[in-house]
C-alpha cells in the first residue's frame, strides 16, 4: 500500500475532513465496542481478584467451560471437514445443483439460530417419530451433550466454507491438473498443492469457526435444556449467573469469552497479515 | 510414441467443439495445431492429455488405446498456458514434483531426484534460480521452468498449450529458437497449440490447420503455405489480397490476367494474390496488368508496403515489396502504376470466409 509521503495529493481529503472522520469512527468504536468490552472486565474485577478467581472456581462455571470446549473440539473439526468438502466440490468441479448446494451452505446465517434450535427439537424431541424411535434405544440427544453438538455444528456450518470458496474460485484447477499430468493421486495433489495454497484462508476459517462455536447463545439454549453443571455452555452459564444476581460470577464467566474473542482478534490479524504478505 | 487421434468428436451441450477429427503423429514429430480461438485445437490437445474426455473417436498412442487410461498414467507431459506452477513450491520442488509423486518402489533417490532437477535447470538454462518461488521469476523463466518440470517424469509426449501465449514479442521470438533447438535435441513427439501463424511455420514440422471443430489442412510449413487446400487456409496463414473474378473456359478472369481452374462451369469466383506475389510495374511492359493508383505507403522495415485502388472497379489492394524494388521505382502516393500478379490462387469450391 502506498504510504501518505507517495500518495498524490489530489487523492486525499483536507485536514479537517481526514480528523473528522477518523474522530467520528473512532469515537463509535469507543462508544459500542471499547465502552462495554471495557465494563465487562471492570463488572469481572469489582470485588477484586480473589472474588474474581473464586467465581471461576464455581463447579458449575467449570462444567460449563469444559461443555464449551468440548463442543467446540466436535464441531471445529466436523465442519473443517465438512467445509473443506463443500469448497472443494464447488470449487474444482461443475455438477448439477451446484447453486442449492451454495444456498444451503448459507442457510446457517439466513435461519435466526434460535429457529436452528427449534428444528432440532422438532425433530429429535421426544414427540417426533424420530425421538420416540431414539427415545426408545434410549439415545439422548434434545437436552444433552449431542443436541448441543449438533445445534452448534449446523449454526457454524458456513464459516470454513465461506472462507475456503473465494480463496479455492480464485486458484482454479490448473495446478490440480498439473500435479494429474505429473502422476500424483488425488489424496497426494490435496496435501501437497491444494491444501498448501488455502492454508491460511483455512486457519481464518477456523478461528471465526470456533469462536462462533464457543460464544453460541440461540440454538443451543433452545437444545440444552440448560441443566446445571450438565448442559450448560459457557455463554448460557453466563445468563444462569446473571439470573441469579451473581454479577461477579457472570461477569468473570464473560470475561472469558470476551478475552476469547481478543484472542481470536489477534490471531485473525495475524493471518490476515501473513495472508498479504504471501500474495 | 506415435499419437493417433481417431474420429474424435466432442459436444459442451449443444456445441461441438471437435468433429469427426483424425490425425496422426509421428514420432519424434513436432507439430503445430493452428487455428483462431473456438477452433477446438486446445480441447483436442486436452483430450490427448486426458484432461478431457471425447464425446467419440478414440486416442491412441503408439498403437494403444489410451482413452481408459486417465491423465496420471499416459505419460505426458502438459505444459499449460498460465504455467500451473505450484506457487508455494520453490522452482526446486516444482520440478522435483512429479518425481516425488512417484509410488515407492519406482522413486528414485532423494540424491537421483536432485541430480535430475540441476540437469533439467541446466537443460532449460536456469541455474542458480532453484530455491526461487514462481512470483520471483520473469514470464519467460516461468514457461521454461513449466517446460523442466513437464521433462522431468521422461514423458513419451510432450504437449504445450499456447507455450508463448503470454509473453512479450522479444521473449517469444527468443523461446520459439529455443524451443525448436531443445527438439531436435531430445526428439520427443510433441504437439503446440498456437493462435499465431509465425509461430507455427516458423517452430513445427508439420501444421495442422483447424477451424470450427474440424481440420482444414495438414502439412509442412512451406506446404500450407504456398498451397493452401482452401480460401480459409490461405487466409488464416497470411494477409491476402481478394479479386472477383469470372471463370470462363476453364480460366478466372480478373481485369486482364488469367488463372487455369479445373471446373468448367461459368461462374463468379474469387481470385486470392498474396501481397509479396503482386509486382508493380512503371509500365505495361506486354503482360496483363491491372491499373491502379497507389493510396498510402509503409516504409517502415525491410519490406514496403503499399495500399493500392484498382482503376476500373476502385477495389483496395496492398503489394509488398522490398525495400530495393521500391527505391529501384520511387513511387509516391497518387501515382498510377500497373499491377501483375505473381501466382494468382483460385478455389473453385464453394468457400465463405
Amino acid at each position: 500500500m502506498a504510504d501518505t509521503a507517495t500518495r498524490p495529493r489530489l487523492a486525499t481529503e483536507s485536514l479537517p475532513v481526514r480528523i473528522f472522520l477518523i474522530g467520528v469512527t473512532l469515537i463509535f468504536l469507543a462508544l459500542f465496542l471499547g465502552l462495554p468490552l471495557a465494563s465487562v472486565f471492570a463488572e469481572a474485577f469489582a470485588s477484586g481478584r480473589g472474588p474474581y478467581f473464586e467465581a471461576l472456581k464455581d463447579p458449575y462455571t467449570i462444567s460449563a467451560i469444559k461443555l464449551t470446549l468440548l463442543t467446540a473440539a466436535v464441531s471445529v473439526p466436523l465442519n473443517v471437514l465438512f467445509g473443506l468438502a463443500a469448497a472443494w466440490a464447488i470449487a474444482k468441479f461443475d455438477f448439477w445443483g451446484k447453486n442449492l448446494l451454495l444456498t444451503l451452505i448459507d442457510l446457517p446465517f439466513a435461519v435466526s439460530p434460535v429457529i436452528a434450535g427449534m428444528i432440532f427439537v422438532l425433530l429429535l424431541g421426544k414427540f417426533s417419530p424420530l425421538g420416540g424411535w431414539l427415545d426408545a434405544h434410549q439415545i439422548k440427544i434434545i437436552f444433552a451433550v449431542p443436541g448441543i453438538i449438533l445445534a452448534t455444528t449446523f449454526v457454524t456450518f458456513p464459516f470454513v466454507a465461506r472462507e475456503l470458496l473465494p480463496v479455492m474460485q480464485a486458484q482454479g484447477v490448473e495446478e490440480e491438473q498439473a500435479a494429474l499430468v505429473l502422476g500424483a493421486t488425488g489424496w497426494q495433489s490435496f496435501w501437497r498443492v491444494t491444501l498448501p495454497n488455502i492454508k491460511w484462508g483455512l486457519l481464518y476459517g477456523v478461528i471465526l469457526c470456533n469462536a462462533r462455536a464457543m460464544g453460541e447463545f440461540g440454538a443451543v439454549s433452545v437444545v440444552s435444556g440448560k441443566i446445571l453443571g450438565q448442559t450448560n455452555t459457557l455463554p448460557l452459564q453466563v445468563e444462569a449467573l446473571n439470573d441469579d444476581y451473581n454479577f461477579v460470577g457472570a461477569f468473570a464467566a464473560a470475561s472469558l469469552l470476551a478475552m476469547l474473542g481478543l484472542v481470536t482478534l489477534v490471531i485473525k490479524s495475524f493471518v490476515e497479515w501473513r495472508t498479504a504478505r504471501n500474495e | 510414441m506415435s499419437i493417433e487421434i481417431r474420429g474424435v468428436s466432442r459436444n459442451f451441450g449443444e456445441f461441438a467443439a471437435l468433429k469427426d477429427v483424425s490425425l496422426l503423429v509421428e514420432t519424434g514429430e513436432l507439430v503445430a495445431l493452428l487455428g483462431p480461438s473456438g477452433s477446438g485445437k486446445t480441447t483436442l490437445l486436452r483430450i490427448i492429455a486426458g484432461l478431457e474426455y471425447p464425446t467419440a473417436g478414440t486416442i491412441l498412442f503408439h498403437g494403444e488405446d489410451a482413452i481408459r487410461r486417465d491423465a496420471r498414467s499416459r505419460q505426458v507431459g502438459f505444459v499449460f498456458q498460465h504455467y500451473a506452477l505450484f506457487r508455494h513450491m520453490t522452482v526446486f520442488e516444482n520440478i522435483a514434483f512429479g518425481l516425488r509423486v512417484r509410488p515407492r518402489a519406482l522413486r528414485p533417490t532423494k540424491a537421483d531426484i536432485e541430480a535430475r532437477v540441476m540437469e533439467l535447470l541446466k537443460l532449460v538454462q536456469l541455474e542458480g534460480l532453484a530455491q526461487r518461488f514462481p512470483s520471483q521469476l520473469s514470464g519467460g523463466q516461468r514457461q521454461r521452468v513449466a517446460l523442466a518440470r513437464a521433462l522431468a517424469v521422461e514423458p513419451k509426449v510432450l504437449l504445450l498449450d499456447e507455450p508463448f501465449g503470454a509473453l512479450d514479442a522479444r521473449v517469444r521470438q527468443e523461446l520459439r529458437s529455443w524451443l525448436r533447438r531443445l527438439h531436435d535435441e531430445l526428439h520427443i513427439t510433441s504437439v503446440f497449440v498456437t493462435h499465431d501463424q509465425e509461430e507455427a511455420l516458423e517452430v513445427a514440422d508439420r501444421v495442422v490447420v483447424m477451424n470450427k471443430g474440424q481440420i482444414e489442412q495438414v502439412g509442412s510449413p512451406e506446404d500450407v503455405y504456398e498451397n493452401p487446400a482452401n480460401p480459409f487456409v490461405m487466409n488464416f496463414l497470411g494477409s491476402v489480397n481478394l479479386f472477383h473474378a469470372r471463370v470462363h473456359d476453364g480460366e478466372a478472369h480478373i481485369g486482364p490476367s488469367t488463372a487455369p481452374v479445373t471446373t468448367a462451369q461459368d461462374a463468379a469466383t474469387i481470385g486470392y494474390v498474396r501481397p509479396h506475389e503482386l509486382d508493380i510495374l512503371r509500365s505495361r511492359n506486354g503482360g496483363p496488368t491491372l491499373e491502379a493508383v497507389i493510396k498510402h505507403i509503409h516504409a517502415i522495415g525491410p519490406t514496403v508496403r503499399v495500399e493500392l485502388a484498382r482503376r476500373d472497379n476502385g477495389e483496395l489492394m496492398e503489394a509488398e515489396l522490398t525495400r530495393e524494388r521500391f527505391t529501384e521505382l520511387a513511387l509516391k502516393n497518387g501515382e498510377q502504376v500497373h499491377v501483375k500478379a505473381r501466382k494468382l490462387q483460385v478455389f473453385t469450391e464453394d468457400y465463405s470466409i
